[in-house]
């Protein structure tokens, strides 16, 4: 049968389809939002969860992933490269425990753009598209919704578990723009190397004991009577609160369930190997929510602008940092869940050539490292070059573009596809659809 | 299988029976490129309407002059004259065509004719070669809205390939469509059809650009524009399109149709409309080049009501007798009355965005006069807290990031919003001052809207939008798809702000916090993108006065919007006020009206906007018009006739009570005043003047986030989160148990058991408890390992866990 819709075009048939016949009232530009659902090709994922560690500030790439030993002293810095167990791969010499299992470990040298500013450059690679108007490095925007809200939206699992954890804060760009609130990241605040420290509201809260939340939900059963209006067409969203209250009783009432927050149970050893610091501990909860199928979790660490004495930052941070990803790796590959897991580090671009004169770095977009690992992604390898100084991305030349599309692609999410703002306006998931072939496995 | 179905069709236009049987039109003449025409056949039987359009049997007597199908398409095929014989309904009708100057459908013309293929094959489309770079190489404007460079990228790029003079069956332009070479887009024309021989002679004829003397289109029309339409039941359209010359052509088989809601009502590319099994009514678009026409089927719910039901209805003003209006239509019922504790609770959540306290409860309840809803209403729009409420639900749509205006800036906006509704400003007069705003952005905030706003074109956006309610968004780039707006409309409103001036510190990183002077200059210009003209400052539709050469032409803009001739100024905020109050609006998205998006009740929207604009634009007596309304008062219960309608008023719709609404109840409940960042103690969550104040329970339910750009309309949705933080969060258990909170007051009390359960059933659902619930509570207090004070938190973290709390009922 040939059908002449254009394309943007939306068919009850289609509506049956995604189970919304019911959800009429809706107008035009919401079926056009709702078709948005279904504008993508299946793909099968890759990886099912995505740890998305943020540095916040702009990581150094000299430091870190694209030592320069042959740049001048003013360029190369005060670190030296150090040899990984992949041959032919330096690192910076504080990534040793990262260099020993550089096997398992894929690294980007070769993304690139244009926004050097820290609002613009979060929102470029939190959400694969380049800010709208030109955007100050104190300002917070948003303008498309971030890689975390997309996947909550296409790839959530409505368990009852929200689908997309940001601790312990949002990233700027981190939020769901026009995709709506409900695909908000849920915010953990609280610092997990705490002996208190516990998961806000999936849990009960303080000293509260189970017996007397179940007196107390007994009651609340016996007490509620307001009438549900049970016939679909009606649309009742007091039907729709039934159902996310029963959902939120499992999830607390369920010891597999709030397993997914105890780090306490974890053995000493293991949190001691991943830090006993706020971070370090926030990647165990990671590992932890990823064993309850969470699909997007993200980690801010905030920070990396080293302007201003960056080496003596760095080795500080550096080690730190190191020590948490590779043990966070390494549990994940140990448990069986690195292949379906993917586990990316980045910040909002790399930092200048030139040590400038308080011995800092300042924002550099023509270069920046990028690791990932896990969900599929071929270690030992790496993407790209930049030029012996380190200046520019010359070899491989990558976008945030293709960043974001690879990462949606290992989750299973076509990038190319179609969104709907509540305008009505077609909006591609993102404008360059291409992976990182390499990356893909 | 065939056979069969022909036999059932056969019959059934053998039953269908009718007293009277029309045939449209009449007369039928066929004269070059306007070639075919679609017969529109409808039977009459009393009151009720059918199609008979796809059932009746169709005959030429001259097959040489003119062809009809089985759907009542006749063609042309040579000069002449024949007639076309029909019958349907059990009757014979007849209808004359004349078929003449067949020579002329040679002359084509690229504009006219083979760009409404391309359309309506979606080849220009967003995803396909509409999109900004194109698809495989090859771009063409978004729905054709740059006829030269469509042309331009068919006939000359490519070296020639796609358009292939010398044996155009080879050209691109056909060979990828119909599949012969590949096409990422799949086979979307097949060979040897009327659009592939119009494309073919076309680039046999060289491929023009433009005939001489080519008409220019003037509008669409649909027949029929309405019809009620029982379910399942189907209705042929017919598109015509008018130009400029007085000529007219058939386009149905050239447009393409859109339902606004495909449940109720759903169309094919054929223009056949087929009723679902829903009641309502929408609005079915057939666009062609840029126009539309609309046709409105209504739906009723099977079954009649008795014929003096709607009369009996209580009336209270002109809302209730539009609203049954609506109702007849559709033959839906209208639910009962809600009880006063509905309506108290309604009210005070309306007016003054919070629940009434257990005092304001009782008062209510208990007061004997039968004028004490009025009373209610009138009490409530006087209280301070109104002022606080509205202007909450303004800020959503006006604030802008203060990271990227600076915090100081977004301060002074807030408080001047908070000002024209503490003063009651007319609504007229509010939008005219910010369309016309001059000055400081330390002293007069609304200026603001033009810090943030910096270029005409993002101001003509918000600006059309907000005040309105006409989404002009996509005319800047391209021709509206569901609307009349063009790129002219679009640069010539922005023409108003070009002479816009700033000075001082603009929008600078990191943190633009200085001191900007917005102010009306002298100098500046809006230049259309294609043509490079420059812009004379125009409105939408109608007049606006002229301006003078030394004036500020944001004045006369000014002046238009709020005119009292504008229906779509009072219409747009009449429909966010009623959809505010009502649960939903009469136009929804609030923002969006347009003919393609028509009100649920149109009589009733022109009704609102009307009386409001002879109120003086007075907001208050808007919100009083639809708060003392006896529809406004129906319970949320549907009875059996009314539990489809989700768009109709016939009963209450329930909403989750907003962020705002929710946490300053919650904290008036347990007696915690709250304690925001950046503000005064005690000051409520709907005081609040920056999203960027912290607040999980407010990010949880639903307040937008700062960072967002365009500000979005917020939704009422209910989420996981939202249950698990009513039921765990740890700030509400800390207040719930404090020594501070209401609780422990109740526990020390001197109270009965019995009074405790009464009042904190006041507090949270704003009634009394009925008997079965009292004895509930009063078992818990009974128990004596239980302290007082342990069984009242239950019982009150109970109640705010219950949908009751939670809704509007």
């Amino acid at each position: 049968m040939s059908r002449y819709l254009n394309c943007e075009g939306v068919s009850r048939r289609d509506c049956l389809k995604l189970g919304l016949g019911g959800l009429f009232g809706a107008g035009l530009v919401d079926m056009l939002r709702l078709s948005g659902q279904a504008s993508g090709k299946t793909i099968a994922p890759r990886a099912t969860s995505c740890i998305l560690v943020w540095l916040d500030g702009g990581p150094t790439h000299y430091e870190t992933f694209d030592p320069k030993p042959l740049a001048p002293s003013e360029i190369r810095g005060e670190f030296h490269p150090i040899e990984t167990n992949v041959p032919g791969i330096s690192f910076s010499e504080h990534m040793t425990k990262l260099g020993a299992m550089a096997d398992k470990l894929a690294i980007i040298r070769s993304i690139r753009h244009n926004q050097g500013n820290h609002g613009a450059g979060n929102h470029y690679m939190m959400t694969g598209a380049p800010p709208r108007i030109p955007v100050g490095c104190g300002a917070f925007v948003s303008f498309h919704p971030s890689l975390g809200s997309t996947t909550a939206k296409l790839k959530g699992r409505n368990s009852g578990l929200p689908d997309y954890f940001s601790m312990p804060r949002m990233s700027r760009s981190g939020g769901p723009n026009f995709l709506g609130a409900k695909y908000a990241p849920f915010i953990v605040p609280d610092d997990p190397n705490k002996d208190n420290f516990r998961v806000r509201d999936v849990s009960l809260p303080g000293e509260l004991e189970t017996a007397r939340f179940d007196s107390r939900r007994d009651l609340q059963g016996a007490i509620d009577r307001l009438p549900r209006i049970n016939e679909p067409v009606a649309a009742d969203p007091v039907v729709a609160l039934d159902g996310y209250y029963e959902q939120g009783y499992t999830l607390v009432s369920s010891p597999e369930a709030q397993a997914a927050f105890d780090i306490h149970s974890e053995p000493d050893e293991l949190r001691d190997a991943y830090g006993r610091n706020d971070f370090g501990q926030r990647a165990l909860l990671a590992r932890r929510l990823v064993e309850a199928d969470v699909p997007f979790i993200t980690l801010y660490e905030g920070g990396w602008d080293h302007h201003v004495g960056l080496f003596d930052r760095c080795r500080k941070v550096l080690p730190e940092i190191d020590q948490t990803l590779a043990t966070l790796i390494r549990d994940l590959d140990e448990r069986g869940r690195l292949d379906t897991t993917l586990v990316v580090m980045l910040g909002e671009f790399g930092r200048t050539p030139k040590i400038n004169k308080d011995a800092g770095r300042d924002h550099w977009s023509n270069a920046m490292s990028v690791l990932l690992a896990g969900g599929g992604t071929p270690g030992g390898q790496v993407v790209g070059a930049t030029d012996p100084q380190g200046y520019s991305a010359v070899d491989r030349v990558l976008s945030p573009e293709n960043f974001a599309s690879t990462i949606y692609t290992k989750l299973g999410i076509d990038p190319n596809q179609i969104l709907y703002t509540p305008q009505g306006r077609p909006t591609h998931l993102v404008s360059d659809p291409t992976p990182i072939s390499e990356l893909m496995g | 299988m065939r056979t069969y179905c022909l036999i059932i069709l056969f019959c059934s236009s053998l039953t269908a029976q009718a007293e009277d049987v029309a045939v449209s039109p009449i007369e039928v003449s066929l004269r070059g490129l306007s070639n075919r025409k679609q017969l529109l056949v409808t039977g009459r039987t009393g009151e009720d309407v059918a199609d008979l359009t796809r059932s009746a049997a169709y005959m030429s007597e001259s097959p040489e002059v003119a062809t009809v199908d089985e759907r009542g398409v006749v063609r042309a095929v040579g000069e002449g004259t024949t007639v076309v014989r029909i019958e349907a309904g059990g009757q014979q009708q007849s209808v004359t065509v004349t078929v003449t100057n067949l020579a002329e459908a040679d002359a084509l013309d690229f504009e006219r004719d083979i760009q409404p293929i391309l359309t309506r094959r979606a080849c220009n489309s967003g995803p396909c070669h509409g999109k900004a770079r194109g698809q495989n190489g090859f771009q063409l404007s978004l729905f054709g809205f740059d006829p030269d460079f469509d042309h331009q990228s068919l006939v000359k790029e490519a070296r020639g390939r796609r358009v292939f003079f010398a044996s155009p069956e080879e050209s691109l332009l056909l060979t990828k469509p119909t599949g012969v070479d590949p096409h990422g887009g799949g086979v979307r024309l097949e060979r040897g059809s009327e659009e592939y021989e119009l494309l073919r002679r076309w680039i046999q004829h060289g491929a023009p650009r433009r005939q001489p003397d080519t008409p220019t289109l003037e509008t669409v029309s649909i027949e029929p524009e309405s019809r009620i339409m029982p379910y399942e039941e189907q209705q042929q359209l017919k598109v015509t399109a008018h130009y400029s010359d007085g000529s007219t052509r058939d386009v149905t088989h050239m447009a393409t149709y859109q339902s606004n809601e495909s449940a109720i009502a759903e169309v094919d590319e054929s223009g056949l409309v087929t009723a679902g099994k829903i009641t309502g009514e929408t609005a079915i678009m057939a666009r062609y080049q840029g126009f539309f026409a609309v046709f409105t089927p209504s739906v009723p719910l099977p079954g009649e009501m008795p014929a003096d039901y709607y009369d009996q209805l209580p009336r209270r003003n002109f809302v209730d007798e539009q609203v049954y209006e609506g109702l007849k239509r559709l033959s839906l019922s209208v639910s009962e009355p809600a009880p006063d504790h509905n309506f108290l609770r309604r009210a005070y959540v309306d007016v003054i965005g919070r629940l009434p306290t257990v005092e304001e409860a009782r008062t209510f309840l208990d007061d004997p006069s039968p004028e004490k809803r009025d009373q209610l209403i009138d009490h409530l729009l006087a209280q301070p807290e109104y002022a606080e409420h509205w202007a909450n639900k303004w800020a959503d749509l006006l604030r802008p990031n203060p990271y990227r205006v600076g915090i100081k800036t977004v301060l002074n906006y807030d408080n001047w919003i908070r000002d024209c509704f503490r003063k009651d400003k007319p609504y007229d007069e509010f939008v005219r001052e910010l369309i016309t705003a001059e000055g400081s952005t330390w002293k007069d905030g609304h200026v603001t809207l033009y810090r943030d706003r910096r270029s005409p074109d993002e101001i003509t956006t918000i600006v059309s939008q907000l005040f309105l309610g006409t989404r002009l968004e996509c005319a800047k780039c391209h021709h509206h798809p569901f609307e009349v707006w063009g790129q002219d409309d679009f640069y010539s409103f922005a023409a108003y702000f070009a002479k816009l001036g700033y000075k001082g510190t603009g929008l600078s990183p990191p943190i633009s916090g200085s001191e900007e002077m917005v102010f009306a200059g002298t100098s500046g210009d809006v230049r259309h993108p294609l043509t490079n003209a420059v812009m004379q400052p125009r409105p939408l539709f109608g007049d606006a006065r002229e301006i003078p050469s030394d004036g500020d032409p944001r004045e006369a803009l000014a002046e238009w919007m709020t005119s009292k001739d504008n229906p779509l100024f009072a219409r747009t905020m009449a429909n966010r006020v009623w959809a505010d109050i009502m649960g939903r609006g009469l136009v929804e998205p609030v923002d969006d009206l347009r003919a393609t998006n028509p009100p649920s009740n149109i009589t009733l929207l022109t009704a609102l906007g009307d009386d409001f604009r002879d109120s003086g634009f007075n907001i208050k007596h808007l919100i009083r018009t639809i708060t003392t309304s006896y529809v406004y008062g129906l319970s949320s219960l549907p009875t059996e006739r009314n539990v489809v309608d989700t768009r109709n008023f016939s009963r209450h719709y329930r909403v989750r009570l907003r962020a705002e609404v929710l946490a300053d109840s919650w904290n008036q409940i347990v007696g915690i005043p709250p304690d925001y960042q950046a503000m005064p103690p005690g000051a409520s969550a709907k005081e609040i003047w920056t999203h960027r104040v912290d607040s999980q329970f407010l990010d949880t339910f639903g307040r937008p986030d700062p960072n967002q750009d365009p500000p979005c309309e917020r939704t009422t949705d209910t989420t996981v989160v939202q249950a698990l933080h009513l039921m765990n969060a740890r700030d509400l258990h800390e207040k719930l148990i404090s020594d501070a909170s209401w609780v422990h007051q109740l526990a020390e009390s001197e109270l009965q058991p019995a009074e405790i359960v009464e009042n904190v059933y006041l507090a949270v659902y704003s009634r009394r408890p009925v008997e079965e619930e009292l004895q509930i509570a009063l078992d818990l207090y009974e128990n004596t390992e239980t302290s007082r004070r342990a069984v009242t938190e239950d019982l009150l973290w109970a109640l705010l866990n219950t949908p009751e709390f939670v809704f509007e009922d």
